[in-house]
């Protein structure tokens, strides 16, 4: 005979002995305020706020950036020019205010672009598997065989310059990326209950990939676009330091910093180092939040 | 280990041919006349017919791609439109000026990366854990040229401590004879040490400018690789079966964080392969970055396909060096799974 | 006076107002293998890793003392537990894991000798090669130059007691030494730890889920629940006489061949009294507070408010 008799030792026990429940010590696990756990998060929203903001509303407030006034070259940082004036004049503020709007819609964009185009050929290599997948990884390793500002150099230096051709090319340096996370995530995703679920559904297998388990592998790529979005604005900067890409006299910060760039070793350090400035910290705000948001770094 | 690092081997083979054929798709098949781009702004259709012809870019595409082939797989990567030299010279001549910053650069990161990534996962959330990670942040959304300009503001033009951006040398210095094309290894080996200090000054800016970005890469993945090791089983049984603390932190720690950390070297020099560009330009380095940079100006795709492939070729011949030195350190593969007992 | 003398050991997440483990406490005598038993999630190795000072980062002790032939071993200062190799050892679950992928056999024992004994390089070397004959594996010369990967599970479970031997503990903790090998490992496995406490007298701390195990091996059993000690006696007491409700249920699960842990619901770590609680047939108001461990038999300790004669199927 069972030592307990016919009962089962489950909750159904408790209502036969009048009806008690074992109290439990309240509360959970106290957990720190946001700003304490993740700090740099809420630091790079902060300054990614005040971009957002520059580039919405900044343009409105301050002059024509391509105006030229030859009688004030090389002015200094004061109340009237807050990051000083460059050899034709021109205010570097309010050039590298428009430059913001340029520069930030860039990088989102192609974050954003790299992340969708990324993640729709990773889930297909990862939940179809087979030839297709094979190519596809052969594929990524060629391409990031290169480094991703060489591979943007000489991609940009062979469709020309121009800011659409930027944006393409810097997205095809990217897009391995995202196609490697996503592959990676739909691999794990794919052997989960609910996907047989959807399948027994009656949903079709690019049904299934992209409705059903392409939603649920896209965190880390979500995380990775912010990092990738500081990258972008990096890289496309730096094309546009070297001369490729977005040429002057287009207001951007990379151009800023290379037609300022000879001023350095003659003193006027204000016309390079105010836009280089801005793009670092730039930079560092989504550093900061994909950082902080656990993104798989390197 | 054979096994693995034939495929390895194998696998890089495969890459370069990757390589190879996807930059000839960019430079011939994309859109874009790549006459036109050659001939430059300012040609008129003669000229652009002359260049056509000049570079067979009237041919069918299969048959410009056999040539294309032949030739990269011979070693010719064609003459230079700008110099009129041949760019696999040229491109040799320049890249133990390259090679020589690159590798004091890693070497910088390391130094750098490599104690802090240490300290910082042994003493997790301490402040020096919490200063890594600012610097580790600061690294990766720093801009090369920016730093670049910002160091030689204050170390060159306010401060006098370094030379300024001319070369690897001042003007009017003889470099010593090449034997290893390293300038500071053959001033050495000569026993010049005064121009072994003066080619190490002008190295100083362009190495701390690389060595400052490549460090944040490296610090992550060491300090990430230590905290793994450090967690693992088997430094649990270490610190159980009482091994000192300093020996669990080297042998059991940094002994085993030394695998993944080989890989994040390699990759930092891929990136700073692409980096390099920048830094030499800015600095005035007579290297293959620099080389690329002249080409992209006067559009000289010759010159800028021979330099990808070049690069391409390094990171990839890099990897099997890395390769080889995991074989090496991880007796998991140099021994295989042969069974002792 | 016992050997291992664990009173009181309480244990929680760090910012969490549950413990983890509520007063644990048993002893453990000289020569004499003490069983810890429970399911998994139980607390059996959070127990052990607290006794040895070894509880990973984000988990706190919060009080309990840990007594060896009397000392505390708990700094008053630090409140971390200090204690040497040659007082304390322990060996784990999963041996593979548990020895150093990039490090020779020999060198991990040899090490263990020179760090605990004082000995020389030599010496050391020597006393690991002879350790490692001792736990009866064969072509020790050549185990010694080897990798782990490139033995059994069963061999590194041996070069493990290896090590631990070397450090000639007075007590021995096993962490489910060989669930994660063969059946027929098994029994070679528990005979060389059955050697060791009859060669050195050392005290043993064998934690497993399995009762089998336990009749096999064990002096004293110790029954964990939730972080709590539910009973603690002698074998023959608590295998012929189990006093506790969770016992009871315990065996009654072998019984009906089915595994406790398929049953399982899970412990409720916020309960306020008994751990068992929310699972007990006979639950009533007095375990909504903590059940104090008391003697009901001689060396027979039982943490239950239920009058024993108040329970189905008491003796």
């Amino acid at each position: 005979m069972s030592v307990l008799g016919p009962t089962s030792p489950d909750g159904g026990a408790q209502e036969r002995v009048e009806g008690f429940i074992a109290p439990e010590i309240p509360g959970k696990a106290y957990q720190l305020p946001l700003w304490r756990r993740k700090p740099l998060l809420i630091i790079g929203l902060v300054i990614l706020g005040i971009y957002v903001l520059l580039a919405v509303a900044g343009p409105f407030f301050v002059d024509d950036p391509r105006v030229t006034d030859p009688a004030n070259f090389y002015q200094g940082p004061s109340s009237d020019n807050w990051f000083g004036t460059d050899k034709f004049g021109r205010d570097v503020f309010a050039r590298a205010v428009h430059a913001a709007r340029l520069d930030v819609t860039i990088g989102i964009v192609i974050a954003l672009s790299s992340m969708v185009i990324g993640s729709a050929i990773g889930v297909v290599s990862g939940y179809f598997g087979g030839w297709v997948d094979e190519v596809m990884m052969r594929l990524t390793d060629v391409v990031m065989a290169f480094p991703g500002f060489v591979l943007a150099l000489v991609l940009v230096a062979a469709i020309g310059n121009s800011v659409p051709n930027v944006v393409i090319a810097v997205s095809v340096a990217y897009i391995p990326y995202f196609i490697r996370l996503t592959r990676a995530q739909v691999l794990a995703e794919r052997e989960l209950e609910y996907v047989d679920g959807a399948k027994l559904a009656g949903n079709s297998p690019l049904r299934v990939a992209f409705r059903h388990v392409l939603p649920n592998s896209m965190g880390p790529s979500f995380v990775q676009a912010a990092l990738v979005a500081g990258w972008a604005i990096l890289t496309v900067a730096g094309l546009a330091f070297l001369g490729v890409g977005i040429r002057p006299p287009t207001a951007e910060w990379g151009v800023m910093v290379a037609e300022g760039a000879p001023d350095i070793i003659t003193g006027q350090w204000w016309t390079a180092l105010f836009p280089g400035g801005m793009i670092v910290l730039a930079a560092m705000a989504f550093q900061f939040i994909g950082d902080d948001m656990g993104a798989e770094t390197l | 280990m054979w096994r693995y690092l034939g495929r390895r081997l194998l696998i890089s083979m495969a890459t370069v041919i990757g390589i190879v054929i996807i930059v000839f798709f960019i430079v011939r098949v994309l859109p874009g006349d790549a006459a036109i781009v050659r001939a430059g702004p300012y040609a008129n259709e003669q000229k652009v017919a002359e260049i056509r012809q000049q570079y067979g870019l009237s041919d069918p595409i299969p048959v410009q791609f056999r040539d294309y082939i032949s030739e990269v797989f011979t070693g010719n990567l064609g003459v230079s439109i700008r110099t009129n030299g041949d760019v696999t010279d040229e491109l040799l001549q320049r890249l133990p000026a390259s090679l020589e910053l690159a590798f004091y650069a890693v070497v910088l990161a390391a130094i750098i990366g490599i104690p802090m990534g240490i300290i910082a996962a042994a003493r997790r959330d301490s402040w020096v854990d919490r200063m890594a990670r600012v610097f580790a942040v600061l690294g990766s959304s720093m801009a090369l040229f920016w730093l670049g300009l910002l160091l030689i503001y204050f170390l060159f033009f306010k401060l006098r401590w370094f030379p300024g951006p001319i070369d690897r040398l001042a003007i009017g210095t003889e470099p010593p004879d090449s034997i290893t094309g390293f300038f500071t290894i053959d001033a050495a080996l000569h026993g010049d040490f005064g121009l072994m200090v003066e080619a190490f000054r002008y190295l100083a800016l362009p190495v701390i400018t690389l060595g400052f970005v490549l460090a944040a890469p490296i610090l992550k993945m060491v300090r990430a690789s230590m905290i793994d090791a450090l967690e693992s089983e088997h430094v649990r049984t270490a610190r159980a079966i009482g091994v000192p603390y300093w020996q669990i932190l080297f042998r059991d720690g940094f002994r085993n964080a030394l695998l993944p950390v080989t890989t994040a070297i390699g990759i930092v020099f891929g990136y700073m392969l692409g980096g390099n560009v920048i830094v030499e330009f800015l600095f005035a380095w007579p290297g293959v970055g620099r080389y690329a940079y002249t080409a992209i100006q006067v559009n000289d795709l010759e010159a800028l396909q021979g330099f990808v492939i070049v690069v391409g070729i390094l990171y990839v011949g890099l990897n099997v060096v890395i390769d080889l030195v995991y074989a090496w350190i991880d007796p998991r593969i140099r021994l295989g799974k042969k069974v002792a007992a | 006076m016992s050997l291992l003398e664990v009173d009181g050991l309480t244990v929680g997440l760090e910012r969490s107002p549950h413990s983890l483990l509520r007063e644990v406490g048993f002893t453990v005598e000289p020569g004499e293998v003490m069983g810890l038993v429970g399911e998994s999630g139980s607390g059996k190795t959070m127990a052990s890793l607290a006794i040895m000072g070894l509880l990973p980062s984000g988990i706190e002790q919060r009080g309990g003392t840990v007594r060896l032939e009397g000392r505390d071993l708990m700094d008053s200062g630090t409140g971390e537990i200090h204690r040497t190799a040659n007082q304390m050892t322990m060996i784990f679950q999963d041996p593979r894991s548990a020895l150093n992928p990039t490090m020779r056999i020999g060198r991990q024992i040899a090490r263990v000798i020179e760090t605990n004994q004082n000995a020389s390089r030599e010496k050391a070397r020597a006393a690991a090669l002879a350790a490692l004959s001792h736990v009866g594996i064969p072509g020790a010369k050549r185990v010694f130059r080897a990798y782990p990967h490139q033995l059994s599970g069963g061999m590194c479970q041996r070069v493990m007691i290896a090590m631990a031997l070397a450090c000639k503990p007075r007590i021995l903790i096993a962490d489910e030494p060989t669930t994660a090998l063969d059946v027929t490992i098994q029994a070679q496995i528990f005979d060389l730890i059955n050697d060791l406490v009859q060669e050195t007298g050392c005290g043993v701390l064998f934690i497993t889920h399995d009762l089998g195990a336990i009749a096999e091996m064990c002096d004293r059993v110790t029954v964990l629940y939730g972080g709590q000690v539910m009973e603690t006696g002698s074998l023959r007491g608590v295998f012929t006489q189990p006093l506790h409700p969770y016992t009871q249920f315990l065996f009654d699960a072998v019984e009906r061949e089915v595994d406790p842990r398929v049953e399982e619901k899970g412990a409720n770590f916020a309960l306020a009294g008994c751990r068992f609680g929310h699972r007990c047939p006979y639950v009533f108001e007095a375990c909504g507070q903590f059940p104090p461990l008391r003697t009901v038999i001689e060396g027979h300790r039982s943490a239950c408010f239920l009058p024993e004669e108040g329970r189905i199927g008491a003796p």
